[in-house]
């Protein structure tokens, strides 16, 4: 690759990648992942012939549900509980944050 | 390279059992977690008590590093001994390669990227295929760039095994197209520009997480753009036309007759530009002009003398008869 080369990036939202991939980018296990995703514990998951698209919220939230499994033996749907409750967080401290901006 | 001591990282003693070591853990993990935790370095800590975990959980990476670690201080230079890894097995479970990633130089010299995962024995390395793992950073932007795409340069770290078969950090820079219409908390996808495979296998991807730089309008909350809209009591009383700047030009909004502070109006389709456009959220706010000429404090003073106006009504919206002017 040249220096001066420009790579252009595409938003993980418009990207159809094989469970392996989405699975790294989750940095989970593809077991994990499918397990999950049946589950209902993911959502905004979506699958056409074998390829997937994910938003971003929810690679964040498969990164956070692996990472409560392992820290604290916590079981899918405490994790995915536990993920709900992050989310929400996120965004209220986005308003406070804007909010104090002002 | 200095000694890492993760016992001390973990606040254990040597002898401490699995069970002990997964105690400490997890109530460090738990102060230290980056999503909750109020500590100072929380991010960092939580980095240093993972890498520990990885190495104390996992018995055949505990024992290497005590037999290596032997006699060694925190912070002492470190250097291990060339094929120090003969005789050892790792098998590769605890963090997953894409969370060694960051991990010290210290961790890395030891057991590599893959987080032990890299399959040898015996210091002889197994070939096999495997694609590279991926590799995340974060770029910030301004919201700006999410109107018109940004080109940003951005160093990575990423990790290079010499003939010896050492790990060392290499940093390499790349230029990166954002696309138009990024949004706080996205991932952007580079794709084979993670680590490189091994046996012929493909590159991992480069994920870049969009941050947006404060600022002092606009608030993006994914593609909607918030805005305070300071408008005059007759704008606001009678209704008017006003200007919004924006980044890539303004838009003309129509304040109707009778809005009050706080209200709240959205324009479809001027958020931030996608496939599905994001709307522009305006919360206005009524600004009082100050009284400090003589016709200013007379315009006001007509008005407390000829509204009947009580703000404290329970209808705070409608005139009442209880207000006469000035109190």
């Amino acid at each position: 690759m040249r220096d001066d080369e420009i790579l252009t990036g595409s938003p993980m939202e418009d990207s159809w990648v094989t469970l392996e991939q989405l699975a790294a980018a989750c940095t989970v296990e593809p077991a994990w992942l499918q397990r999950h995703i049946d589950d209902g514990l993911i959502p905004q998951a979506e699958s056409v012939a074998g390829v997937w698209c994910f938003s971003s919220t929810s690679i964040v939230r498969a990164r956070r549900m692996r990472q409560l499994e392992r820290d604290f033996d916590a079981v899918p749907e405490l994790a995915a509980l536990v993920a709900d409750l992050l989310e929400e967080l996120d965004e209220l401290r986005e308003r406070v944050g804007s909010t104090d901006q002002r | 390279m200095e000694f890492k001591d993760y016992y001390q990282t973990l606040g254990v003693s040597r002898d401490a059992t699995a069970d002990e070591i997964k105690k400490a853990y997890r109530k460090l993990a738990r102060k230290y977690h980056p999503d909750v935790s109020k500590e100072a370095n929380a991010e960092a800590r939580m980095q240093e008590v993972n890498e520990a975990n990885a190495v104390l959980s996992d018995p055949e990476k505990r024992v290497a590093y005590d037999q290596l670690g032997r006699g060694y201080r925190p912070g002492q230079e470190f250097r291990p001994p060339p094929n120090w890894d003969a005789g050892f097995e790792f098998s590769g479970r605890g963090a997953s390669p894409g969370e060694t990633a960051d991990f010290s130089d210290f961790f890395a010299e030891m057991f590599g990227r893959m987080g032990g995962a890299r399959g040898f024995s015996g210091g002889q390395r197994t070939q096999f295929q495997a694609r590279g793992e991926d590799h995340q950073a974060k770029v910030l932007l301004d919201i700006e760039d999410a109107f018109s795409g940004a080109t940003r340069q951005i160093s990575l770290r990423a990790p290079r095994t010499d003939a010896r078969g050492h790990v060392t950090l290499e940093t390499r820079t790349l230029n990166v197209r954002i696309p138009q219409g990024v949004h706080a908390g996205q991932i952007i996808r580079l794709a084979g520009q993670g680590a490189p495979g091994s046996g012929g296998a493909p590159a991992g991807d480069l994920l870049l997480e969009v941050q947006f730089r404060p600022h002092p309008r606009f608030r993006a909350q994914a593609r909607d753009l918030h805005l305070t809209l300071p408008v005059a009591p007759w704008e606001a009383a009678l209704g008017a036309v006003v200007q919004v700047d924006l980044p890539q030009g303004g838009v003309n909004v129509r304040i109707p007759e009778g809005t009050q502070s706080g209200r709240q109006m959205r324009v479809r389709g001027k958020g931030i530009p996608g496939a599905s456009p994001g709307d522009l959220l305006l919360d206005i706010k009524v600004v009082l002009p100050p009284a400090n000429t003589a016709k200013a404090r007379e315009l006001y003073e007509t008005m407390a003398r000829e509204m009947s106006f009580d703000p404290r009504a329970v209808d705070a919206g409608a005139s009442g008869p209880r207000s006469q002017g000035r109190a």
